[in-house]
């Protein structure tokens, strides 16, 4: 147990300010996936111009491996577009670019599922195509839609360890480091899975509460 | 400066002058994909099997094994198998052991992904009504026949489109067992990119090729899966 | 004026590519009186009133609130144009629709439901529409339901408020689609009971329906719809009593137990 304390327990400042750094990187990527889920969606479905564009972006983000696109925005963007000039940036900028595909996909899925009297119903009251959008379509969405975008926000959890390896100081890095000085890694390395699992574990645990209290107070969604 | 960094990524010469190098990387993609995808489908369906026994400690057992793997990032995983994994196994038989980076690879990967596919698999087993069993019973069927020849054929149908896309995210999955070493196609844009020092028509070239593969995988997956459904659903 | 019709459909055709679902429906509905419309599945009845308030644009024909022209405008030299979408809407809130499936918004209260148009197609403050809306839903018998979510309310409890929710936006007509046809038959007696209600109370209405009891005790008037015309039409008693049309005959037959 001497090794635990030693090796984990006595590091705790460190690897919590790594997980700290995590949740900042997870939770800028997961922001920025949702608007630009919801704009790439929207584009795609209602703006005839743009739509071979919003499509061939959201094919992209989402058939593209996310260790490929946290290179490609590390190395490429930079001399592309001058952006991003931190490896923080690049890193949550590519978290957000994958994720933002599958939620684009999700929230088509959540329009689509919304039926067609419930805008009806609106028009015949007399609301107009953004106000049916605005106070009917996208409220549905958002609640049948909730669980499977806390599911998105675990799949950026789990692929954010892989900015520690361009230098972003997560509870990835700070880990591998604490392994490069001891060179002990079963206790770190053992907890810092851990770590992830519990993490991860807790929040699979909250969206599927979520998605239950959903379906029992709106009678929508299906978990 | 921008058109020329512009050009440059559109030029994809230098990716194409090292293709030979870079289409056998990819083969080890392929070779990490398929090994890990028969050992994730094999231990999803016995953690699968394990969730839905009657016995208590084994469907402990199959929980533990499901929350733990499919909760893990896949990247920790890679890591913690090839760097911790030995030295337990090692303390355990009283010898020094190293696992080749292929094989923690495919150690990894398979684990992370049995426990999404023993999910699938239950969710499977479970859409499957009693009273099939029951009939199978009725006609005196034992356990073992009714398993095989009633429970599984269904459950294969039904989870076909979601058991394909799970391939599909195990094969991009392999992209990352470049840090471990295995000499995959990232692997190899690393190496030629500390010579060439040219990043940006290497890594895009990588990304345009992973994204051929993957969408085209993808795609045949939903048009099957179309079909699929169409078929057994009308 | 007094004897402007409130509703009068005017030569209305409907196609759907290269079916032509109405062929030619002209009616009027008096102010304060109640039409039924009735008909075999697949007649047109729901199509007819979706062209009514327009949520189909009918391909020919046109239909008049108050003797407004919903689909066209004529400006003083007696050009026409078609209506924008914001004019159809505003001319929309002058009729109440219900429909069979109740549609009723799941992500809000019945009072939400209710006060959703007047506060925000119509703009009236907050506490003005919850006012409204409890008064409507006094109305449909369901002011303790309130604050309940539509999932939490039976069928028969969510057509009321569904119907609650047309009569908030104070319609001059309201149009029912088959109000009860997905409810069971002890679900359909109270929401038949509120329109009913309705109906004394002088509102303007029209309801397509398989309720071949109620068509012939509320309605002033019944209406026959075959095949896209309207093949009949009379007071209650005559249609349902003497009906002249061979095909009205059939199809009343099939309610024989129901009707008389
Ligand atoms: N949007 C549409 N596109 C194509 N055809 C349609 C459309 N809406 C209705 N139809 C067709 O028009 C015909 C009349 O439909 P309608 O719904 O008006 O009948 P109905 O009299 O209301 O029948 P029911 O009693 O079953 O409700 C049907 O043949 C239907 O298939
Ligand atoms: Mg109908």
């Amino acid at each position: 147990m001497g090794n635990w304390e030693r090796l984990v327990w006595n590091q705790r400042e460190v690897l919590l300010e790594g997980f700290l750094v995590t949740l900042h990187v997870c939770a800028l990527a997961f922001a920025a996936a949702i608007l630009g889920g919801l704009a790439l969606c929207l584009l795609r479905m209602h703006v005839r111009p743009l739509r071979p564009l919003a499509t061939l972006l959201i094919e992209f983000f989402r058939a593209t491996p996310i260790f490929v696109q946290l290179m490609w925005v590390n190395y490429v963007w930079p001399e592309l577009f001058g952006w991003p000039n931190s490896f923080f940036t690049a890193g949550w900028v590519a978290l957000a670019l994958q994720s933002s595909g599958y939620l684009a996909e999700t929230f088509r899925a959540g329009i689509e599922a919304v039926p067609r009297g419930q805008r009806e119903a609106g028009e015949a009251v007399g609301m107009g195509p953004a106000l049916v959008m605005a106070r009917i379509v996208l409220p549905q969405v958002a609640l049948t839609t909730a669980p499977a975008i806390v599911n998105q926000f675990t799949v950026i959890v789990k692929s954010s360890t892989l900015v520690s390896v361009i230098t972003v100081q997560d509870l990835m890095f700070q880990s591998q480091k604490l392994v490069n000085v001891w060179y002990e890694p079963i206790e770190i390395l053992t907890a810092t899975a851990a770590i992830y699992i519990a993490f991860v574990f807790a929040v699979s645990a909250c969206g599927k509460r979520l998605s239950d209290a959903l379906r029992r107070r709106f009678g929508i969604g299906s978990g | 400066m921008f058109s020329d960094a512009l050009r440059e990524s559109v030029d994809l010469s230098l990716f194409w002058d090292y293709r030979e190098v870079m289409l056998s990387g990819l083969a080890f993609n392929f070779h990490v994909f398929a090994a890990s995808a028969t050992a994730a489908i094999a231990l999803g369906l016995g953690a699968a099997l394990l969730r839905v026994a009657q016995a208590l400690p084994f469907r402990v057992l199959g929980t533990l094994h499901v929350e733990t793997f499919r909760n893990a990032p896949d990247y920790i995983m890679l890591v913690w198998v090839h760097f911790v994994l030995p030295l337990l196994l090692g303390a355990a038989l009283g010898t020094r052991i190293e696992f080749h980076p292929f094989a923690s690879a495919v150690i990894a990967l398979g684990l992370v992904y049995s426990g999404y596919y023993a999910e699938t698999f239950r969710a499977g087993i479970q859409s499957i009504p009693r009273g099939h069993l029951e009939a199978g019973r009725a006609c005196g069927m034992s356990e073992r026949q009714i398993l095989w020849r009633i429970v599984m054929p269904q459950v294969v149908r039904r989870m076909l489109p979601e058991g394909l896309n799970q391939l599909v995210s195990l094969f991009k999955a392999t992209t990352i067992v470049s840090l471990i070493t295995v000499p995959d196609l990232m692997y190899r844009v690393s190496m030629v990119t500390a010579t060439e020092m040219k990043p940006l028509p290497l890594y895009t070239g990588a990304a345009l090729l992973y994204f051929a593969v993957v969408f085209a995988a993808a795609s045949l997956v939903r048009l099957a899966s179309e079909r699929w459904r169409r078929r057994i659903l009308a | 004026m007094d004897d402007m019709p409130a509703i009068r459909a005017s030569g209305i055709r409907k196609r759907f590519g290269e079916l032509e679902v109405l062929r030619g429906v002209s009616f009027d509905v008096r102010r304060g009186s109640v039409v039924s419309m009735i008909g075999a599945s697949g007649s047109g009845k729901s199509t007819l009133l979706r062209c009514i308030n327009r949520l189909e644009a009918p391909t020919e024909g046109e239909v008049y609130i108050d003797g407004v022209p919903m689909g066209f405008v004529e400006d003083r030299g007696g050009r026409r144009r078609a209506r924008s979408l914001a004019e159809i809407n505003r001319l929309r809130r002058d009729l109440g629709m219900v429909f069979q499936q109740f549609n009723l918004w799941p992500h809000m209260t019945a009072l939400g439901n209710v006060i959703e148009a007047p506060m925000r197609v119509r703009g009236l403050p907050r506490a003005e529409a919850v006012a409204l809306g409890e008064a409507a839903l006094e109305q449909v018998r369901l002011a303790e339901k309130r604050d309940a979510y539509p999932a939490h309310l039976s069928g028969g409890q969510q057509q009321r408020v569904a119907i609650a929710r047309a009569l908030a936006m104070q319609p001059k007509a309201m149009l029912f689609d088959e109000a009860t046809s997905s409810l069971d038959p002890e679900l359909t007696e109270e929401v038949l009971a509120v329109m009913r209600d309705l109906a004394q109370r002088g509102t303007t209405m029209i309801v397509v329906t398989h309720e071949m009891r109620f068509a012939r005790e509320v309605s002033d008037e019944v209406m026959f719809l075959h095949d896209g015309v309207i093949e009949e039409s009379g007071p209650p008693g005559q249609v349902f009593g003497a009906p002249r049309s061979e095909r009205c005959r059939q199809f009343l037959s099939k309610f024989i137990g129901q009707a008389r």
